[in-house]
């Protein structure tokens, strides 16, 4: 097939009536999800899961892809109409886009947050089915050095991008690689740290672990106060932007969609961190610089742009490598192993239906959260009014009913919950849950790759070094890791100066 | 955050000491053949490392006095409850049945955040628990115990 008679499929396996309604289901699961502050896009993901199972690959995978993007649409509502980003990835469009709502400016902060939306994920879309295919070919010709060295790589970049320490993201990492080492060891078939607990044999399922961390804590962070919060309101109108909004965000959402994309691809990278790197590019090289914080479209459809660009653009290193960059595609590799496919770069070529199907479904996907975000906005307005008093009990069913579903089994709902209360004093404590999450998917890959790197070197650890790309990959981390320590070393010895003068 | 800080690194290094002595335990072959304890020796002495390091810079830093105390606020009775009604939950639902530990469960939530209203609680807690039957039993074809009575 060439590549116009593979779009071509792929659509129609998007226009299948499951498939179909599937994209349309995750998408509007998604949108809600990103309205509502509660489970996020992994633990959204974590709960469909089991229902997916008597579906095919193809319907569950574009499923999930709808609520990845969907909630990238989503958050930017509840950070514009009541400041609280309903995702991590919304954060930056608080700034500029609350302001914009108390200007009286909603419709157009939340008009140019769709149509930019909607702008990048085309472009990463187009991104995508350009890059993912060489990138795969290439793939081939990678060893278990070189996966070993691009998953540590990853690995590192996400301790370094963390909000908070380093070093605590870098032990989160350790934790994560800890916990995916739990159950049946891959080569000898022993189990290990199972502690004769016979539900450990298959390791600690990642649902349960997910809507734990993430989930179950924030549940719990939530009830910690008083749970009321304050939509602004205001009328909403003009959702088509003006003229003038469309000149002075048409570089933004251009820039937004390309710092996004090249950033989801990166491992480590993603929706969150692009939203940043956006967000500081647009100020920086705006000829008003003093507007940002002050209502500037710039600021909303920069950032916007890129995490739905990332949203895409994560997906190439999923399907092309068979490597997770971020929590969120370390949930897809999940499910696709579940359904028992394995990501890599064979994926393209024996499942075509489900690469070009997925692709489709992605711009299916898009259109539809175009009309979901823009006609249909008064609908997420009167969701966000829900008392969260009635919201609570509702995100703690669902996650109840997709720990239990998962296996049928009490016991990943006390994991669940265990993790629940383990991920609330983490944050209390200032852990991040990200990287744990990414380590404990990669770990026995990671491991995996080791132990044959050194099977083949014979013991030798210079195997890593001596292969051009493994060695790329592991010096670019120790020079990440290097730089977080640099600024250490400037302290101390400026405290020495100061000491010695 | 130096007393989190020192007593959170306390906490991963015991966790590291534990997970390295268990590593040993099963084996960690040799550099030429790994064991499968190797990945998690490696892991754990990296995290016993870095938890000392994120001690000592704790220590030698000096305590923020304009710092809360860490659950101050925190409404301790509520969390607590919640957490005793969903492992409860957990224990009775194969024993009792998806629908009747639900509504339990639904009506107990509801009713911690909303306790005035008992005759909206138990409305909510049946309409949620008879909903998300109907979508995810009967639609999606998930697998709830039906537990004593049937149902």
């Amino acid at each position: 097939m060439d590549f116009f008679d593979s779009i071509l499929y792929g659509f129609q396996v998007t226009f299948q009536p499951i498939n179909f309604l599937f994209c349309g289901v995750g998408v509007l699961v998604g949108t809600l999800v990103g309205v509502l502050p509660g489970i996020g896009p992994a633990g959204a993901m974590a709960l469909l899961l089991p229902a997916t199972f008597k579906f095919s690959t193809t319907s569950t995978i574009i499923l999930l892809a709808g609520i990845y993007y969907g909630v990238q649409y989503g958050g930017s509502t509840t950070s514009i109409l009541v400041n609280i980003p309903g995702e991590a990835s919304s954060v930056m469009t608080c700034i500029d886009g609350h302001q914009m709502a108390r200007q009286g400016r909603a419709g157009p902060a939340l008009g140019i947050a769709a149509w930019g939306s909607f702008i990048a994920g085309t472009i990463s879309n187009i991104g995508l089915m350009l890059v993912a295919i060489p990138l795969a070919h290439a793939a081939l010709r990678l060893g278990p050095p070189e996966y070993f060295a691009l998953m540590c790589t990853g690995l590192i970049i996400v301790t370094y991008l963390a909000q908070g320490s380093v070093l605590k993201a870098i032990m989160m990492g350790l934790v994560g690689i800890i916990l995916g080492s739990i159950g049946l060891d891959l080569i000898t078939g022993f189990p290990r740290f199972t502690f004769g607990i016979n539900e450990l044999t298959d390791g600690v399922g990642i649902v349960p672990l997910v809507m734990g961390l993430f989930g179950i804590s924030e549940i719990l962070e939530n009830l910690e106060g008083t749970l009321e919060r304050e939509v602004f309101k205001t009328r909403i109108k003009n959702l088509w932007p003006s003229f003038n909004d469309w000149m002075e965000s048409k570089w933004a959402i251009v820039r937004g969609s390309l710092i996004g994309f090249v950033l989801g691809i990166l491992p480590g990278g993603g929706a969150v961190t692009s939203t940043f790197v956006s967000y500081a590019v647009e100020k920086k090289i705006s000829k008003h610089p003093e507007k940002f914080g002050k209502g500037a479209i710039a600021g909303v459809a920069g950032p916007e742009s890129a995490n739905n660009a990332a949203a895409g653009g994560s997906l190439i290193p999923l399907l092309s490598l068979g490597i997770p960059p971020n929590p969120i595609m370390a949930i897809f590799f999940s499910a696709l192993i579940i359904h028992g496919i394995q990501p890599g770069p064979l994926l393209i070529r024996q499942h075509p239906d489900l690469f070009w199907g997925l692709v489709a479904s992605l711009y299916l996907g898009n259109a539809f959260l175009l009309i979901l975000n823009l006609p249909l906005i008064g609908l997420w307005v009167k969701v966000l009014e829900i008392p969260y008093k009635i919201l609570f009990p509702l995100i703690l069913l669902f996650c109840l009913i997709g720990v239990y579903s998962m296996n049928n089994l009490s016991f990943d709902l006390y994991v669940m919950l265990f993790f629940g209360v383990v991920g609330w004093i983490m944050r209390k404590f200032g852990y991040e849950g990200a990287p744990l999450i990414l380590a404990y998917v990669l770990g026995p890959m990671l491991e995996n790759a080791l132990r044959q790197s050194l099977l083949i070197s014979q013991g030798s650890f210079l195997i890593f070094f001596t292969r051009p790309i493994s060695a790329v990959a592991l010096g670019f981390a120790c020079l990440l890791l290097l730089t977080t320590l640099l600024p250490h070393f400037k302290k101390r010895r400026q405290q020495y100066d100061q000491f010695k003068e | 955050m130096k007393t989190l800080d020192q007593t959170s690194s306390l906490f991963w290094l015991l966790v590291s000491i534990l997970v390295f002595a268990e590593s040993l335990r099963i084996g960690i072959g040799t550099v030429q053949n790994p064991g499968m304890g190797f990945m998690t020796f490696g892991a754990s002495g990296i995290l016993g490392i870095l938890s000392l390091v994120v001690f000592l810079q704790a220590s030698g830093r000096k305590e923020d006095l304009r710092h809360k105390p860490l659950f101050a606020g925190t409404l301790w009775r509520r969390i607590l409850f919640v957490l005793l009604v969903l492992t409860v939950y957990a224990r009775v639902m194969p024993v009792l049945g998806y629908l009747i530990s639900t509504f339990v469960l639904m009506s107990l939530l509801f009713w911690v955040l909303e306790r005035k209203k008992i005759w909206f609680v138990l409305l909510y807690a049946l309409l949620a628990t008879l909903f998300t039957h109907l979508v995810f039993s009967k639609w999606l074809n998930c697998q709830f115990p039906q537990g004593l009575f049937g149902f």
